[in-house]
């Protein structure tokens, strides 16, 4: 159970874009500077050609900070916060982990912003001005187009949940989802999703039911759909899928309409950290209308200031989805996610549901395929 | 107009002292209150969060097991987003699972406890519940420990103790209205007795007729009783005046008599006797005018020499010396009687000298009459100090004594006296602190005349 855990929670810091090259630390300004200079650490799970145009444009602002990004998993980072080690303890902490975050800010280890960027920040993307939502991803369904051309076009949940139970044979194996029991970020959509409507565990049962894949990353699903293994994939992170998309045309990403969640980069700033100052200058960077515009343009992330109206923003989604999006609540409801039992819980119940619909009397799913091997059709 | 002068000021000072304390006093209750109200609403939450938590506790796999409920969690956190704490016990506080290490409560015998903990440098309202499982074969008795932090609580609290802080100030504001005007309600009859006082004309002594409160009745009264004193005095100083008229009145009449008398005549002779006779009357009417002069230094308060140590001893000497040549002329027997040793007192010798000349010259006037032998005896006593001066004519009846002392008052026998004499040396007795008495002759014959000194202190 514990390295099953463990190994979970390893897979949910790497939702990552698998193909990027990896430099575990950026560092600005590239030369040398005085060493009164102050310093900023940041610990990040977003990887280096992610974050960079963002690092960039902050250190042409500031070039005085000697600023460092330490891109770690979510894990990682989630550890190396707490561990009393010799390492330099970070000042900010930006990590997509949302329930981790939450339990260190609900743990008194976040500092709180008072600054004008801070007080004027939507209400549902803050908790106690300690924890900021920076970025607005929604979780995708993405599927070949020429599933659509067979099956027709699939829009929302049910019409995912129809698609599922009429063409199980055709689907047999070519679905692909998060494994919650390997990845954390699929564990926590399916926390939410069993809370939001009770026909998850029809869906849940419907993927048993086609056989459907469990991998541990998004960059996984994009790949196997990519390369034509997959037909369709459920509860992908929407910023990279997006991002994905556009170099691979045969891909339709669709955020589903009746609810689609939404997921956030949560940033805060340490209480320990030891001078706040840089720190809070880049958390107000970062919720600026400047720094959100970076996100905007040079990532593939949504951004959350309602200042910016732009393709991916939380403005823009919104005006098209309305209330069917869901941000995951920044509250303490994220704080059952993490509870041990819980987790067993809820993963017995999936996996049972899942069980449930592989085993149940179809005349073509009398020899279900072990569900973790595939072979590329 | 400083608090210590005005009664006003006093008044509302000792009022609005007590009354303000007693405002903090409220406040402070009404924080108290409000801080209790405040737990107990969001005490509630604990229950029910509590609550829902132990329900979904169960028994499986052999331990108790949980399906937190994530509701259970939102409902702790208002809109003040509180951090939310839980934590499930079993049996001899053994942590089963939750976000953080509770502290159990004890004490109780109640199902469910509150308190204030102090946690990892925060104060946490926690909530435990127990509870025990109620299955038929297993009924394992569990903890269950919810927390947030005070932040609503606060709030509330601080909104419902600025509801009382309004009302309060209100009420302090109204409380002191009320004062001030039952304040100036009550002082009004001071100011209507102030102002029948200024209006009045200042010649009146007539009594204060002025309804008012019992309290300032009491010094309506006093004012009246100084008043009626003031009347007597001035009634006595207008018969004064009167009686002093009259008496210079009379021997100014003879003389312009005495004058138109003589005009008529024209002997030198008779001139010169008329002269003369004006000459004697003119003299004692003089010496009357003198008399009156001393007689109102004497009463006036307020011009009153310094007293020096003095021996009564050399007094009575001088004054008998002065004295004796008019007394051998009356064929008087003057003598003076005194102690070997001086006997010191507080006083102005003249005006002691001047008593002693008045009363040697009554004794010569009116205690010679009848007698072969007149005798006057001027004696000084050591202890208690005193002045005597006795004769041995016909004295005074005992009913009499008292009124001699006043001015112009002669007893039964006519004079040539002034009837001034009596009423300075009591005026001069009078200011050394002394008493002039009259009182019986040690022989039983005649009048003795003494004037008893305060015992000397020094």
């Amino acid at each position: 159970m514990k390295a099953r855990l463990l190994a979970a929670l390893l897979w949910l810091a790497s939702v990552l874009l698998s193909t990027t090259s990896k430099a575990e630390t950026l560092h600005y300004p590239l030369l040398p500077v005085r060493s009164d200079a102050p310093r900023l650490l940041i610990h990040g799970a977003l990887d280096p050609p992610l974050i960079a145009p963002v690092l960039e444009d902050f250190h042409r602002r500031h070039p005085h900070i000697d600023l460092s990004y330490r891109n770690l998993t979510t894990l990682e980072i989630h550890r190396a916060f707490l561990s009393d080690g010799g390492e330099t303890p970070p000042d900010v902490v930006m990590s997509s982990a949302m329930p981790w975050q939450y339990q260190l800010a609900n743990h008194g280890y976040a500092q709180p912003l008072e600054s004008q960027e801070a007080r004027e920040w939507p209400a549902w993307a803050h908790w106690r001005h300690e924890l900021f939502g920076i970025t607005f991803e929604p979780v995708v369904i993405v599927y070949r187009k020429e599933l659509a051309k067979r099956f027709g076009a699939v829009n929302d949940h049910g019409e995912l949940l129809r698609l599922l139970e009429r063409e199980r044979d055709e689907l047999r194996g070519r679905v692909v989802t998060y494994d919650p029991a390997r990845s954390g970020a699929g564990y926590t959509y399916a926390v939410e999703e069993a809370r939001l409507s009770p026909r998850y565990w029809a869906l849940v049962a419907a993927l048993g039911g086609v056989e459907a894949d469990l991998v541990g990353t998004t960059g996984e699903m994009l790949d196997g759909l990519a390369k034509g293994r997959y037909l369709i994939g459920y509860n992908l992170l929407g910023s990279y899928a997006q991002a994905f998309s556009r170099e691979h045309p045969e891909l339709e990403v669709v955020v589903p309409d009746d609810y689609a969640l939404v997921m956030q980069r949560l940033v805060f700033l340490s209480r320990s950290a030891g001078n706040p100052a840089p720190g809070q200058r880049f958390l107000d960077y970062l919720l600026s209308e400047a720094g959100q515009r970076v996100i905007g343009e040079h990532t593939p992330l949504g951004t959350v200031h309602p200042a910016l109206e732009g393709p991916g923003s939380a403005q823009a989604l919104r005006e098209r989805l309305g209330e069917a999006l869901r941000p995951i609540r920044l509250g303490p409801g994220l704080l059952a996610t993490l509870d041990r039992l819980k987790r067993e819980a809820l993963l017995a119940r999936w996996e049972l549901e899942f069980r449930r619909g592989a085993t149940s009397p179809r005349p073509h799913s009398l020899h279900p395929r072990p569900r973790s091997h595939h072979d590329a059709p | 107009m400083s608090v210590r002068n005005s009664l006003y000021w006093r008044l509302l000072a000792w009022l609005l002292l007590p009354l303000l304390g007693l405002a903090a006093l409220m406040l402070w209750q009404a924080y108290l209150g409000a801080r209790d109200t405040a737990d107990r609403a969001f005490d509630r939450l604990l229950e029910a969060a509590s609550l829902a938590i132990a329900e979904q506790v169960k028994w499986q796999d052999n331990r108790l097991w949980l399906d937190l409920p994530p509701a259970a969690l939102e409902m702790l956190a208002t809109d003040a987003e509180e951090r939310v704490f839980y934590a499930l016990y079993a049996t001899g506080d053994e942590f089963v699972t939750g976000n953080a290490r509770l502290p159990a409560l004890e004490g109780g015998g109640t199902a469910l406890r509150f308190a204030d903990v102090g946690w990892q440098d925060q104060t946490l309202r926690l909530g435990v519940r127990e509870a025990r499982l109620e299955d038929w074969d297993q009924q394992e008795r569990f903890e269950v420990r919810v927390a947030h932090t005070r932040e609503g609580r606060e709030a509330l609290a601080f909104s419902l103790f600025q509801g009382s802080l309004a009302r309060v100030a209100l009420l302090a504001l109204l409380a002191t209205g009320v004062l001030v005007l039952a304040i100036r309600f009550a002082l009004a009859p001071l100011t209507r007795l102030r102002r029948a006082i200024r209006a009045r004309d200042p010649r009146t002594l007539a009594p204060l007729e002025l309804a008012l409160p019992r309290e300032l009745a009491e010094l309506r009264e006093t004012l009246n009783e100084l008043l009626s004193r003031m009347r007597r005095v001035r009634a006595n100083q207008e018969r004064f005046i009167g009686d002093a008229s009259h008496q210079l009145r009379t021997p100014l009449a003879g003389l312009s008599a005495r004058a138109e008398l003589a005009l008529r005549q024209n002997d030198p002779d008779a001139w010169r006797d008329a002269l003369q006779a004006m000459r004697t009357t003119s003299a004692s009417a003089a010496h009357l005018a003198v008399q009156l002069l001393s007689l109102t230094r004497l009463n006036n308060p307020e011009a009153t020499p310094e007293l020096e140590p003095l021996d009564l001893t050399r007094v009575a000497r001088r004054a008998t010396r002065h004295a004796l040549s008019a007394c051998q002329r009356a064929g008087i027997d003057l003598g003076v009687e005194t102690p070997e040793s001086a006997v010191i007192v507080s006083g102005i010798d003249w005006q002691l000298e001047e008593a002693l000349a008045n009363l040697i010259d009554n004794a010569r006037r009116y205690g010679s009459q009848g007698r072969d032998d007149p005798c006057v005896t001027v004696r000084v006593n050591a202890s208690p100090p005193a002045l005597e001066v006795e004769d041995n004519g016909p004295g005074i009846p005992a009913h009499l004594r008292l009124m001699v002392l006043r001015p112009f008052f002669r007893g039964q026998a006519p004079g040539e006296g002034s009837g001034l004499g009596l009423a300075i040396v009591d005026g001069i007795a009078r200011s050394h602190g002394a008493r002039l008495s009259l009182e019986e002759a040690y022989s039983g014959h005649g009048l003795r005349a003494i004037i008893r000194f305060p015992e000397a202190h020094a």
